[in-house]
């Protein structure tokens, strides 16, 4: 050993170790013609499908793809990490149009890479969400639309002579006929995101909007207390919804009703492929599906999965190459056949209802429906803080520790007072 | 002859060599050193840094000083959290000690069965406290639950373990004291046996009772092992996340919501890392206060006594 190490040195040999540490994922992934990409997956088949899609990109184009796969929540927190840390790591993210407002900043714009002819076969509704208000950027590009109906035990409403609700009305009527021994005539959510999406639906059947002309928070209004407290007694006053349902999320939501313990509820289009499957489902073949329930107007929330590309990406253009492929016909058409995905393409959306029957059609024709109807909370600067403070406003409606106006009185202050701060207003 | 003073070359101060065994230790300890600096220090500075700024990943991250403290200090939701984890902190780590001690004097003893208790209490700490929170999820569910199963089965009503505010809570602290009593047990038993016995045997030929000898004499012998339970324990509740999280993600409305489910939510929901980092920075302060005190009080007791 060296007899003349000084502290200097000792520290100057440090920081060589450190700066070559923090370097070296860089020099290892500049590697040319492959790109990166943090991809969603949730359940056994979507490791096979971007396996597949993957496979046939590279095949066609001879650019590679390295990815890595997360569920939603982890995905999110990832990406909103990575975000924050200006990170190149990966130049492809999958993404979602509900925290979309918190990446316009970090995402690429990607109109320039599509055509105007291109972006008109998307639903209208996916894209308009997916871009910033402030300048019309499109932050991403949808690749399979998120709506729900309801879905509902064909067999026992038959046993009661019963027909699936229309209306507000008639799904209370529905509901209390169906509750009793263990079992409930509904289920609705009422946790954090779930929650939030189901007062959305309601608070637009009701007439009301999430702002006003000036993107002042209106969810207060009498539309706003009337959907709450809808909501509320659907839990607290009729009790056709399962009392814990107040802690409930979409998984929770889902399994009450594939188990056979509720007899209706508002599901994604993967449920048709979940309780389809007698591994999945205690009601393979009793059930059905109908339109979602309307009061004032018939809408409730359209909104999509989709592909982005990271600004600090330093290979976009292969990066959206690979972006086009995942919402082209081929991807899409996999993506019906693998998960019963409902495509963002409207024509593959065409081709895929044209070529369905029986239940599988009507039931495609009813998510169009809601599709063309569909809405999305607004994209403003601070609403993802709002949204955070309407978790909260809402579940304490629901569980009766305040009044449905006091709650939604509290938090539209709250809000308008975080899209300041976020520069809402500016 | 050099005019160059002894210790210095060209001007520039020559740094004196370090002894060997000094080299051989900062080598030694370098790695850790680097690692140390990398993935504790620099974090946890420049979070500090965050806490003053408008992060929000909207581009521009403007100084905007105390506002974040301000905001949350004076805000609606941080308080509400604040209450929360007040009530967590003293009700878990309050019955956790008593029913610690009391399960440590009880399975000190030479009473049968003794010893497959004390391994059976090493089940709870072992388990990761994601799973705690998913086997209690299950636990409280009013229709498919264990434990309303077994209320039923005596003809006593359903209890809303996780729907309503309070019982929230209250689920929230079960699964909390379920899995920590254990690890209390575990550090007073060791303390217990290592006690002198002497005391205690000139206390029994003085008459003393059982309650006696263990008040006067066990709880002031034990008071150091006491001191750094509670330690652990302040310090692992202000960091409370993946139980509550997992049974209640800090629900309904927030009625289970501890300052740490508060910054997720805020740093990963709302993508607002100004007002997380703040909120972080309070809880640790706030810990650090009562570490304090915890440890300061006693201290200047003494002192005054020995003046």
């Amino acid at each position: 050993m060296s007899g003349n190490l000084s502290r200097r040195k000792f520290l100057a040999a440090g920081a060589t170790v450190a700066a070559g540490s923090l370097a070296a994922p860089w020099i290892a992934r500049a590697q040319a013609n492959e790109i990166t990409a943090l991809l969603i997956t949730g359940g056994p088949l979507y490791p096979k499908y971007w396996e597949k899609i993957v496979q046939d990109f590279t095949a066609k184009t001879g650019i590679k793809v390295r990815y890595d796969l997360l569920e939603f929540t982890p995905l999110t927190s990832k990406v909103v990490t990575l975000s924050a840390a200006r990170s190149s790591q990966y130049d492809v993210y999958s993404t979602h149009t509900a925290q979309i407002d918190s990446y316009f900043s970090h995402f690429a714009p990607l109109n320039s890479y599509f055509s105007e002819s291109e972006l008109a076969d998307f639903y209208p509704v996916a894209v308009k969400y997916l871009r910033d208000p402030k300048n019309g950027n499109l932050a991403a590009i949808p690749r399979n639309m998120d709506a729900r109906v309801q879905y509902y035990r064909s067999d026992i409403y038959q046993e009661k002579g019963l027909k699936p609700a229309e209306t507000w009305e008639e799904l209370v009527d529905v509901g209390l006929k169906l509750t009793g021994n263990g079992h409930y005539g509904l289920v609705v959510p009422g946790q954090g995101d779930p929650a939030q999406r189901t007062f959305s639906d309601l608070l637009w059947q009701a007439g009301g909007d999430w702002v006003d002309q000036a993107n002042k928070p209106a969810f207060n209004s009498e539309a706003g207390i009337k959907a709450l407290t809808f909501y509320r007694d659907l839990v607290q006053k009729h009790k056709i919804v399962p009392p814990d349902a107040v802690g409930y999320q979409w998984n929770e939501n889902s399994t009450e009703f594939s188990s056979g313990t509720v007899y209706a509820n508002f599901d994604w289009p993967g449920a048709f492929a979940t309780l389809s499957n007698p591994d999945t489902s205690r009601v393979v073949g009793k059930w059905s599906s109908a339109p979602y329930v309307r009061d004032k107007a018939a809408i409730s929330c359209a909104i999509s999965h989709a592909m982005a590309l990271n600004g600090q990406s330093g290979r976009k253009d292969p990066a959206v190459e690979f972006i086009k492929y995942t919402v082209g016909p081929e991807a899409q058409r996999l993506q019906f056949d693998e998960f019963t995905n409902f495509p963002s393409s409207q024509a593959i959306a065409k081709e895929v209802i044209t070529a369905a029957k029986g239940p599988q059609a009507a039931w495609l024709q009813q998510l169009e429906t809601t599709i063309a109807n569909g809405k999305e909370w607004p994209k403003l600067p601070g609403f993802s803080k709002v949204c955070t403070l309407m978790f909260s406003a809402i579940e304490q409606a629901l569980t009766d520790q305040v009044s449905p106006s006091d709650s939604l009185n509290q938090a539209a202050v709250e809000a308008e007072d975080a899209m300041r701060r976020a520069g809402a207003y500016d | 002859m050099s005019s160059v003073p002894h210790g210095r070359v060209s001007g520039r101060r020559r740094r004196s060599p370090l002894p060997y065994t000094w080299q051989k230790g900062y080598l030694l300890a370098g790695p850790a050193f680097v690692v140390m600096l990398a993935i504790f220090v620099y974090p946890l500075g420049y979070s500090f840094l965050m806490s003053f700024f408008r992060w929000d990943l909207s581009g521009s991250a403007p100084f905007i000083g105390t506002g974040n403290y301000t905001d949350e200090l004076f805000g609606r939701q941080f308080n509400q959290a604040l209450r929360n984890q007040i009530i967590f902190s003293v009700v878990s780590i309050t019955v956790e000690v008593v029913a610690g001690m009391a399960i440590a004097v009880l399975v000190n003893g030479e009473l049968r069965g003794m010893r497959l208790a004390r391994t059976l209490l090493l089940v709870p700490p072992m388990i990761a406290p994601a799973v705690v929170g998913l086997n209690f999820r299950w636990l409280f569910n009013t229709q498919y639950g264990l434990v309303d199963a077994l209320l039923r089965m005596f003809n006593l009503p359903s209890i809303p373990w996780l729907s309503d505010p309070t019982w929230a809570l209250v689920s929230v602290i079960i699964a909390d004291v379920w899995q920590n009593t254990p690890l209390m047990v575990l550090l007073f038993l060791a303390g217990l046996q290592s006690l002198p016995q002497e005391p205690l045997e000139a206390a029994t030929v003085d008459g003393a009772g059982p309650w006696q000898r263990f008040w006067h004499i066990v709880l002031p012998l034990m008071r150091p092992v006491i001191m750094i339970a509670l330690m652990l324990r302040i310090i692992d509740t202000f960091r409370t996340f993946d139980v509550v999280w997992l049974m209640t993600q800090g629900g309904p409305g927030g009625a289970s919501d501890l300052l740490t489910v508060y910054a997720y939510l805020l740093a990963f929901q709302a993508v607002d890392f100004g007002h997380a980092a703040a909120v972080s920075y309070i809880a640790l302060g706030m810990s650090l206060v009562v570490l304090g005190l915890l440890y300061g009080v006693p201290w200047l007791i003494a002192k005054r006594r020995a003046i």
